[in-house]
């Protein structure tokens, strides 16, 4: 084999292989490009036009963009969202962090609980909806049922206090976030907890100096995650809303329900993309302070 | 490792064969592969035919489809496929924008202006001798079909035909007017006498102060016309000649001051609290007026089928809506009138054979086998003796009186219709509670709604210049 020919061939196969390689990537190359890159590409055009979808869309430049900035409705809904977003993730990672450091701290039955626990972020969140219309309901829910026994009058939850049930129903699905945590905090070394101890710390305080800045990139992915789903929330309140016609449909309202009804009720997909736009803006925006935030918060081992 | 697999070292030839088995697979299946058939294979002509209607609404105008197709469809070589489709509107707008929709369409009558404006439906009157005519329909129905044609010098066109109809009136539990001493057969007829029966009819426990037991009527129960108490004091919501929204006129003001009145009578926490014990679903035994807690409420002749089902023996009668002193007259009854509406997307594939079916379900026999299906009243103009004797739903005559009446109404012919909604949806709320004085509430939703309808002009013009 003359050495000419040798490189030829290793050029050729190298060749082959990185067609191999974008051969089987295809598939999701050809995924991303027609069902990602391409509609974003198309609603941003479209967030500058004005598109019913059933017409062709005209060019209106950033008109829908100026309109949003004083339409009472996104700016209320906007108002809304960002309120159930502060409230909901301290309470869900408050709370995921208190079940989580139960369960690794040699309870009984730690298996049977955490998949207690998980059980409700399995169910459709349209069925979970549903079900909490009816523990909410203000005259026949259990909710109220089980405050009455102890004497306590419970309030009409879908009606003054629609906020504060939503972040409650938000709360049930911290399964997945308590199981995220119980496996970072059983990563932390053990031998830390002993020099801790060592030095005489007690329990809460090696909890705020050792676990909670151990597993804090852990607390970090699942801060983004959840602003990223409180910004978007949508199934659940929407369910409700439908379903309770005369109710406060205001309290209920999110940015999220808004865009769907410019979108698909009242035609104006143009004006939707832009709230839609403006929405990937702000997660983008939030996302970046959080980093900014996590460099003196967040500790990585290494 | 042999000759073949050093100059094949990943096994390429095979996957690239096998990618390109794939890939030929793939385009085979997209250019050829099953889709929704248009021609049977007995040569027939294939119609998909959407509507919203399942369950029993579903099952009775499945016998219509199937009667069709047995009948003129077999004679005219045309089978329609009824497919089920929920939000159809939302998905027609999809489809018909995608340019694949399907031969009919059955939505909802505040569609026809978003749709028509747009042609993204076809004029029905372009059909000759299959083309609605208007005599055939009763008097509140005419006006859902119609809409200007902005591509047409805004001239009037027929876009719609009815399906089913379904006017607003009061139904009152005979019954609990009995046990309050009211006459059973003489249902309130003005706004001054609807209060007083109201009140007569409200029980509280302790006296007064305490829990709603039992109420005369609440305006948010079901709550599913929030818009139309402006008309019984003789407002409206829009001018649609002029463009101009109307919400905040007095008429309107005055109509809403008599709701907000209502809501502090029975105190806006107090009443939230005893509806939150209704169903959130109105077919259910758990309904407010079924389960006897309140004696008034206002609704379509559908809910004669909830009784039917659930409470048989409610000794129940139907009347129109009250109305403000001045506005009575018994033989021109105040009331909304809605239908269900069959439409022909553009791109539809056969047009003339989607006309046949249409017409079809227009001739009285099957119009009223089918509202007699639903319990809902005629849109024809006029009912046979038949249809009323064995109509299930005893107030029938009064459902269909509105639907003839002059002062039958309709929702504001408008493409915006839905921020209408919205708006007074969302603010009958705050008025009921008293949260906002009502000249506050209306004028915002006026604003927010005249906002939308001069966009929505300034967007014709731009288009049609």
């Amino acid at each position: 084999m003359n050495i000419g020919a040798g490189m030829k061939s290793d050029a050729l196969r190298g060749e082959k292989t990185s067609l191999a390689g974008w051969l089987w990537i295809s598939p999701w190359i050809v995924g991303f490009l027609v069902f990602m890159l391409l509609p974003m590409a198309m609603s941003l055009y479209y967030s500058l036009t004005d598109y019913p979808m059933l017409e062709k869309p005209l060019w209106l430049g950033l008109d829908n963009y100026i309109r949003m900035m004083s339409d009472p409705d996104v700016i209320g809904a906007a108002g809304r969202t960002l309120l159930y977003a502060a409230i909901s993730i301290p309470l869900s990672i408050f709370l995921a962090l208190v079940i989580a450091a139960m369960l690794v701290s040699r309870v009984r039955f730690v298996g049977a609980l955490q998949s207690m626990i998980f059980l409700p972020t399995l169910v459709p969140l349209a069925a979970s909806g549903m079900v909490w219309l009816w523990l909410l309901n203000g005259q026949y829910g259990l909710i109220n049922r089980v405050l009455g026994l102890f004497g306590i009058p419970g309030p009409n939850w879908l009606g003054d206090f629609a906020m504060g049930s939503l972040v409650l129903i938000s709360l049930w699905g911290v399964g997945q976030m308590v199981v995220v945590f119980v496996a970072a905090m059983q990563e932390v070394p053990e031998s830390l907890y002993e020099a801790a101890e060592l030095d005489g710390m007690h329990s809460a305080r090696k909890f705020w100096s050792i676990t909670l800045p151990m597993i804090s990139p852990v607390i970090l992915f699942n801060v983004i995650t959840l602003m990223i789903g409180a910004v978007q929330v949508f199934a659940v309140p929407f369910i409700i809303r439908s379903a309770t016609p005369g109710g406060d449909l205001k309290r209920m309202e999110f940015y999220t329900m808004v865009m769907y009804d410019h979108a698909f009720v009242n035609g104006q997909m143009g004006y939707a993309s832009a709230m839609a736009w403006v929405q990937l803006v702000v997660v983008l925006l939030l996302t970046a302070i959080m980093f900014a935030m996590s460099k003196r918060l967040v500790h990585y081992r290494g | 490792m042999g000759e073949h697999d050093h100059d094949n070292p990943l096994g390429l030839y095979t996957r690239r064969a096998a990618m390109g088995t794939l890939a030929a697979a793939g385009l085979g299946f997209a250019l050829f592969g099953p889709r929704g058939a248009r021609e049977a294979r007995d040569g027939k002509i294939v119609l998909d035919y959407w509507e919203k209607w399942t369950g029993h609404e579903g099952r009775a105008m499945q016998k219509v489809v199937d009667r069709f197709n047995a009948t003129i469809g077999e004679q005219k070589g045309i089978r329609v496929r009824y497919l089920v489709t929920a939000g159809v509107d939302q998905k027609a707008m999809i489809a018909i924008a995608g340019g694949d929709p399907p031969d009919v369409i059955g939505m909802y009558n505040y569609n026809v202006p978003q749709f028509a404006e747009t042609g993204a439906i076809r004029p029905l009157d372009e059909f000759g001798d299959l083309s609605p005519k208007q005599d055939q329909y009763a008097q509140g129905v005419w006006p859902i079909l119609t809409h200007p044609d902005p591509k047409d010098n805004g001239r009037v066109r027929v876009w719609a035909t009815p399906n089913t109809g379904g006017t607003i009136c009061l139904y009152y539990n005979k019954d609990a007017f009995k046990a309050a001493g009211l006459d059973p057969e003489r249902p309130p007829r003005t706004i001054a006498e609807f209060d007083d029966y109201s009140k007569r009819l409200d029980r509280f426990a302790g006296g007064g102060s305490g829990d709603i037991e039992h109420a005369g009527f609440l305006h948010t129960e079901p709550g599913w016309w929030s818009w139309i108490w402006g008309y019984h004091f003789g407002g409206n919501l829009y001018d649609a000649a002029s463009e101009k929204a109307t919400i905040n006129a007095d008429a309107n003001v005055r109509a809403y001051e008599w709701l907000a009145a209502t809501g502090a009578k029975y105190g806006a926490a107090r009443a939230e609290r005893f509806k939150s014990g209704f169903a959130t679903a109105y077919s259910s035994p758990l309904n407010g007026f079924l389960d006897n807690k309140v004696a008034m409420v206002a609704q379509g002749p559908w809910l004669a089928n909830v009784i039917n089902e659930f409470k048989p023996g409610l000794n129940y009668g139907v009347a129109p809506i009250p109305v403000s002193e001045a506005l009575y007259d018994p033989a021109k009854p105040v009331g909304l009138v809605e239908t269900d509406v069959l439409v022909v997307p553009r791109d539809a594939r056969h047009p003339e054979a989607s006309m046949e079916f249409i017409r079809y379900t227009q001739t009285r026999e099957i119009a009223e086998e089918l509202a007699t299906a639903h319990m809902k009243n005629t849109v024809l103009s006029h009912a046979s003796d038949e249809f009323i004797a064995k109509h299930p739903n005893r107030g029938v005559a009064v459902f269909n009186a509105i639907a003839n009446s002059p002062r039958g109404f309709i929702c504001p012919r408008t493409r915006v219709w839905p921020q209408f909604k919205k708006g007074m949806d969302e603010n009958m709320q705050f008025m009921w509670k008293g949260t906002v004085p009502v000249r506050a509430a209306l004028d915002e939703v006026q604003s927010i709604v005249q906002g939308a309808v001069d966009r929505n002009a300034a967007a014709r013009k731009r288009r049609l210049a």
